[in-house]
């Protein structure tokens, strides 16, 4: 895997502020209004306070996270302080952690498949779902067994529109038929989200598309490597599509949606056929916190206008089934789990995922680079 | 004991504590990481088969060999022409000579690389400027592929080629030159039969030099590959980082470790290495 996808959203949200897009007041209002952040910390000060360590990507997501993942938990549970560490916890990093008997953190911004693999060779804890509710995700993927989501994004198809004036792709099987719409692919370099594409694109139901057709997807990916270029940062797709260097691309929403709204809708992306992804937070085994980390993450699931905030704020979706009542008109568009986008997607299997991810991440990656 | 040798003793007794901290701090924990690739994800050498039997492992390893090498020649064959252009100037034409050269080495790898994608996109200088002048009719692709990152480590490379070639070339007394002309050698001759030669010592530690510090390119090729294109330093990160699968990372960096070491013990025999480090001439 490359950059990851909440690395990606820190970054966008930089950017986005430094820009003056996205004044830093507008969250931290809309959390005062909802009574959201602690009033001044005097209760949690006067107590002996218990940490607990919320390990991201740094960037924005530190203050995303800190207002809208630990400002609710500490307003609900006197005594608690929720911190953050942006050291960025990749399945490598949980590893030598856990390994080494040195766990320091309580709650890893990770994925649904690195869940699975870091869950089967038990370096991370089951959810335990009498404390997290399953009822506060709008589905299954989103309470793994060893993960659960509080936020989501999604891989959608993006094109340039000036170079398609008789209508550009609308789906995979548009995007890899090059004799209709000629021009430069652009796909991450990784097997998650592409083969699924490839797998839509072969003809296969979306509704029933898992388990994949591993050779099948792989040999339809070698079919236009020569016609591609592969990003690894979500900057990196971002750049390959404003630059012209690809027509079209795989690429998260976030970034479809800066293309949009900087081109001025030149640059289009649809809904329809992406591949809705959960942004899973895992317990490394061992960790400092104990089972409190529970706590903590049935909090970020439980609580749906922080979440709504944080689609403000860094563009992912919520995961509450009544969040998205609660997103303003003009961000519903935007929105990957708003039930118009959400019917037009198609949830990524995790745990499928999970149990195959290692392996055809090396096989894409050979053909890629063969 | 003699005196010289309770002298020599003393001498070796103050580098110590240096070697104990290298040794503690630096050797054993390389040493116990290059390990895993023994005992990971069962002890015994099934990662180093994987050499032998997996193509994904033998394509990492060809393509970074192949890179590097292309890479030395081309930076060889540019930093000679500069060495000998700067060797031949005269003391104050040198300095500035030598500060053009090494200006590139201040600065940034990540800059040097963005500045070679807006020279050699699609959209780019280079490619808009020969479409401007009706040279091509459609784009090249210059860049997302082994070329531009060719490009971008040759010249990264190229300071590094310079200047041990120009410390051998500094050495040579020019009276010899003059002798082999005075002799009737023409100068072509002079240059292949007596320059060449005694600057071979400066090419092939410059080789070397180069040839190690490419085999550990990381963000050149990631940032100018278009992720077409995958070298061994990148791979092992995405083994020990995302896959989980240490032993395998480990097993390359192993042999990274172990091929860098053979080169070096090669030339070592061939060239005074020291001249590398700033020691020579």
């Amino acid at each position: 895997m490359s950059q990851s996808f909440h690395e990606d959203c820190a970054e966008l949200a930089r950017r986005a502020t430094d820009r003056g897009a996205l004044p830093r007041r507008t969250a931290l209002k809309a959390l005062a209004i909802l009574g959201l952040l602690p009033a001044a910390g005097g209760v949690a000060r006067a107590q002996r306070s218990k940490d607990l360590v919320i390990s991201n990507w740094g960037g924005l997501a530190n203050e995303g996270f800190t207002r809208n993942y630990g400002a609710p938990f500490e307003a609900a549970n006197p005594g608690f302080k929720v911190s953050m560490n942006s050291t960025g916890p990749s399945a490598g990093r949980i590893k030598s952690m856990v390994d080494s008997g040195a766990v320091t953190w309580d709650l890893c911004d990770s994925s649904a498949s690195s869940s699975r693999v870091l869950g089967k060779s038990n370096l991370i804890s089951r959810i335990d779902y009498n404390v997290v509710k399953k009822s506060d995700v709008i589905s299954e993927a989103f309470a793994l067994e060893y993960g659960a989501a509080p936020y989501s994004f999604s891989s959608v198809l993006a094109y340039d529109s000036a170079k398609f004036p008789n209508g550009g792709p609308q789906n995979w099987a548009d995007f890899f038929d090059t004799r209709r719409f000629p021009g430069t692919r652009l796909l991450r370099r990784d097997a998650l989200a592409v083969l699924d594409a490839a797998q839509m694109a072969l003809g296969k139901d979306p509704a029933k598309l898992y388990p994949l057709d591993a050779r099948a997807c792989l040999a339809k990916i070698k079919e236009i490597r020569r016609n591609a270029v592969f990003w690894n940062s979500g900057s990196e797709s971002e750049q390959f599509m404003r630059t012209g260097e690809a027509v079209m691309g795989i690429i998260w929403h976030t970034r479809a949606k800066v293309l949009e709204d900087e081109s001025k809708g030149r640059i289009k992306f649809t809904w329809n056929q992406g591949l809705l992804q959960a942004g899973i937070f895992v317990i490394p085994r061992g960790n400092p916190g104990g089972a409190d980390a529970q706590r903590l993450l049935a909090s970020m699931l439980a609580n749906p206008e922080p979440q709504v905030e944080l689609l403000r704020f860094l563009g992912n979706g919520p995961t509450n089934p009544r969040a998205a009542a609660l997103v303003p008109q003009e961000l519903k568009r935007f929105n990957p789990t708003d039930p118009a986008n959400a019917a037009q997607q198609v949830t990524l299997d995790g745990n499928w995922w999970g149990d195959n991810y290692t392996e055809l991440n090396q096989e894409v990656i050979d053909i890629i680079t063969g | 004991m003699s005196p010289r040798g309770r002298g020599a003793l003393g001498w070796w007794g103050l580098i110590l504590p240096a070697f104990l901290l290298l040794t503690a701090f630096y050797l054993a924990p390389i040493i116990q990481v290059l390990a895993i690739s023994v005992t990971e994800p069962r002890p015994g050498f099934g990662n180093y088969e994987r050499l032998f039997t997996s193509e994904s492992v033998q394509r990492v390893v060809f393509t970074t060999l192949r890179i590097g090498a292309v890479t030395t020649v081309i930076a060889l064959l540019l930093g000679y022409v500069l060495a000998y252009r700067i060797a031949m100037a005269g003391p104050k034409a040198q300095r500035w000579w030598l500060l053009a050269v090494l200006v590139p080495l201040w600065i940034s790898v990540l800059v040097r690389a963005f500045a070679w994608v807006t020279l050699l996109r699609r959209q780019g200088l280079v490619n808009e400027g020969l479409l401007a002048i009706g040279a091509i009719d459609e784009p090249l692709p210059l860049v997302w592929n082994e070329f531009g990152i060719i490009v971008g480590m040759v010249h990264y490379m190229v300071p590094y080629a310079v200047l041990p070639m120009l410390s051998a070339m500094r050495e040579i007394d020019p009276r010899v030159l003059a002798a082999a002309r005075g002799l009737g050698a023409s100068r072509g001759a002079a240059f292949l039969r007596v320059f060449l030669p005694l600057s071979m010592p400066g090419v092939i530690a410059a080789a070397v030099l180069v040839f190690i510090f490419s085999l550990g390119f990381y963000i050149t090729p990631a940032l100018l590959g278009g992720g077409k294109t995958l070298m061994a330093a990148e791979w092992i990160k995405l083994q020990i980082l995302d896959l989980i699968r240490w032993g395998l990372g480990a097993m390359m960096a192993t042999v990274l470790v172990v091929a860098i070491l053979a080169t070096l013990a090669v030339f070592s025999r061939l060239v005074n290495l020291r001249r590398l480090f700033g020691a020579g001439g």
